[in-house]
């Protein structure tokens, strides 16, 4: 297991500097001069100047780059151009709403997903199968956004049960804060139910033609026995791995879903910083994100690799 | 699609010629490469929601050829006196806050998503290929630069490398054309390099080597046309996301810039007026939820037919 574990970390450093090396230059990637593009209509020489010099793009690549990397390591993301604030603070103050809705999308997703997808491969075929997979399929076909306004139309506009914008943190009033979060993270929730059901259901098919399956019927077990003790433990593996997975999903769905419905997360503040042309916060927050999708990868390799030994000596 | 290039070569591969061995000629002799496609048509024809899908793309391609014949009106039209109609009438998926027609509007987009749906992906296939046959085919360095780097493209969200890309190369199709291509380029890549693997190691490959055969010769008779057939069932597959995910940039607004029609830029600007027009939402949501369900129901129905071993 410890080998497995160290294989990973090392295969992970040079994509880790390949992907710090992808963050530094989009800065550079900018059509023309980028403190140009950032500083937008001022004219100012001076202060251009002086943004050229904070930002070090008056110094050869390489130095730039390696100056970049030190600060990184030494969890200096930069100031933020619009507010003059550390990046890591401006990210600190937007990373709870950003958790809490995705652990609160997560919960819906299994909610949903597992007596969906159980139903389904239990009644192959059957019409409660159907509806299974309509469902499944339409949450895959159906964009975050759209799934959210849909949402904001039936339940805040017209019978005005939930909010429709604005964020109450549930730490400090509960009641509130998950009626704020409700829509969002039913939003969120679906477009991952629908992808979990499907992978639950053609695990779980795939399980229950086994001949393990097969013997415990024959020997008399019931059905809801067979599933849960049998069934269910194998069929879960796939869907251990695409939960670690979804991260990016959730990020992605996030930064939509947060935009919609007026959310101060992580996801959110990407957008915001992309149209204020924060270059130093933009940087930031993907290179967190990135290396959060690196680690959530990381725990799913090593957990897969725990839940079934012939990954581990593959 | 797969066999052909065997065919063509002259050489057979090594399976089919064991089983001719020992089962006989006659029931495992290939058929016709004309006769094996159009197995593959009537397969995937013959998945059930297949011609729903099937009728929903062509119905999008011959809107998106023909929207200056069919569109009832100028996209870009404002009629203030005509603000907010409901559908209905003289506006058949009735007006915006500007008084454009919304139908006009949503056969417009289907332009704009389709393009950034099939180019996208095709770049991504090219480039994705072209990487992943140089990677698989000589190995080495080549392999492990090429493969680093799309691990380094994967560790980041789809979503979020796709803005960022976008931001720096700026709004507009092009912008959205290159981000999409480069986030889908991995895919392709790993599963290209991972065909050219096994292929490499087959011994008709093996045969015309010995033969004398050149490199460019090998790829491009004996590799390139065994490894396409998951190539072509990943681009099936990857167009509906693509589609998606245009639309989201456009929404969010990183895409087509209005006032030019995309769907993904009249849904957000239709969400301030849910509560008095919801069809401005509504119009393009549809249009775009039934474009990629079709695509989702031929890209399966492509997959089911070129390989069934695939099927969910």
């Amino acid at each position: 297991m410890g080998t497995l574990v160290l294989r990973r970390l090392l295969a992970s450093i040079p994509v880790l500097v390949l992907v710090t090396a992808g963050v530094f230059s989009l800065i550079h990637l900018t059509p023309g001069d980028p403190v140009e593009a950032m500083m937008g209509e001022s004219q100012d020489p001076v202060a251009k100047e002086a943004l050229r010099r904070q930002l070090g793009l008056d110094r050869p690549l390489y130095v730039q780059y390696a100056v970049w990397v030190g600060r990184v390591l030494q969890g200096d993301l930069g100031r933020s151009i619009r507010n003059n604030e550390p990046v890591v603070e401006n990210i600190g103050r937007r990373i709870r709403p950003s958790i809490q809705l995705a652990l609160f999308a997560m919960l819906i997703s299994l909610t949903v997903a597992f007596p969906v997808g159980i139903l389904s491969a239990t009644h192959r075929n059957s019409p409660v199968d159907g509806l299974g997979t309509m469902f499944a399929l339409f949450g895959i076909c159906m964009p975050n956004f759209l799934i959210a306004l849909l949402l904001i139309f039936v339940f805040g506009v017209s019978l005005r049960w939930l909010p429709i914008s604005g964020y109450v943190d549930p730490l400090q009033d509960p009641l509130a804060g998950i009626r704020s979060l409700t829509l969002p993270a039913v939003t969120l929730g679906l477009a991952l139910a629908a992808v979990i059901t499907r992978t639950l259901r053609s695990s779980l098919l795939e399980v229950l033609s086994e001949d393990y399956v097969r013997t415990a019927r024959a020997k008399g077990l019931a059905d809801r026995l067979v599933i849960r003790r049998h069934a269910l433990k194998n069929g879960l593996i796939p869907v251990v791995t695409l939960l670690g997975l979804q991260f990016g999903t959730l990020i992605g769905g996030a930064v939509i879903t947060e935009y919609v419905f007026a959310l101060p997360g992580v996801g959110r503040l990407v957008v915001d910083a992309i149209f204020s042309r924060d270059y130093p916060l933009v940087q930031g927050v993907i290179l967190l994100i990135s290396i959060g999708f690196i680690l959530s990868n990381l725990v799913v390799d090593v957990v897969y690799g725990w839940l079934d030994p012939r990954i581990r000596y593959g | 699609m797969a066999d052909t290039g065997v065919q063509r070569s002259g050489l057979r591969a090594p399976g089919a010629a064991t089983l001719n061995a020992e089962h006989g000629a006659r029931s495992f002799a290939p058929r016709p490469v004309r006769e094996r496609r159009w197995v593959v048509v009537r397969r995937a024809l013959s998945a059930r929601l297949a011609p729903f899908g099937g009728l929903v793309v062509l119905l999008a391609v011959l809107a998106a050829i023909f929207a200056p014949l069919v569109s009832p009106y100028d996209p870009l039209q404002q009629d203030l006196a005509r603000i907010l109609a409901p559908p209905g009438g003289d506006h058949l998926l009735g007006t915006d806050n500007v008084g454009r027609d919304i139908l006009a509007r949503v056969i417009w987009g289907t332009r704009v998503s389709l393009v950034a749906g099939f180019v996208s992906v095709a770049i991504a296939a090219v480039v994705g290929s072209l990487l992943g046959l140089g990677a698989g085919f000589w190995g080495g360095r080549v392999d492990g630069g090429v493969m680093r780097l799309m691990d380094a493209i994967l560790a980041f969200p789809p979503l979020v490398l796709a803005l960022a890309l976008g931001a720096v190369l700026g709004a507009g199709l092009t912008g959205v054309l290159i981000a999409l291509g480069v986030v889908y380029t991995p895919t392709f890549a790993r599963l290209m390099r991972g065909q050219v693997l096994t292929i490499k190691a087959r011994e008709y490959v093996e045969a015309a080597r010995v033969l004398g055969a050149p490199n460019w010769r090998i790829v491009r008779r004996h590799v390139l046309p065994n490894a396409a057939t998951p190539i072509v069932v990943q681009a099936s597959l990857s167009v509906a996301f693509a589609i998606l995910a245009e639309a989201s940039l456009s929404f969010l607004g990183l895409g087509i810039q209005p006032p030019e029609p995309s769907w993904g830029s009249m849904i957000n600007a239709g969400r301030g007026y849910l509560q008095q027009a919801p069809w401005i939402v509504f119009g393009p949501g549809a249009a775009l939820f039934v474009t990629v369900l079709g695509l989702n129901f031929v890209g399966d129905a492509v997959r089911d037919a070129l390989d069934p071993r695939l099927r969910v």
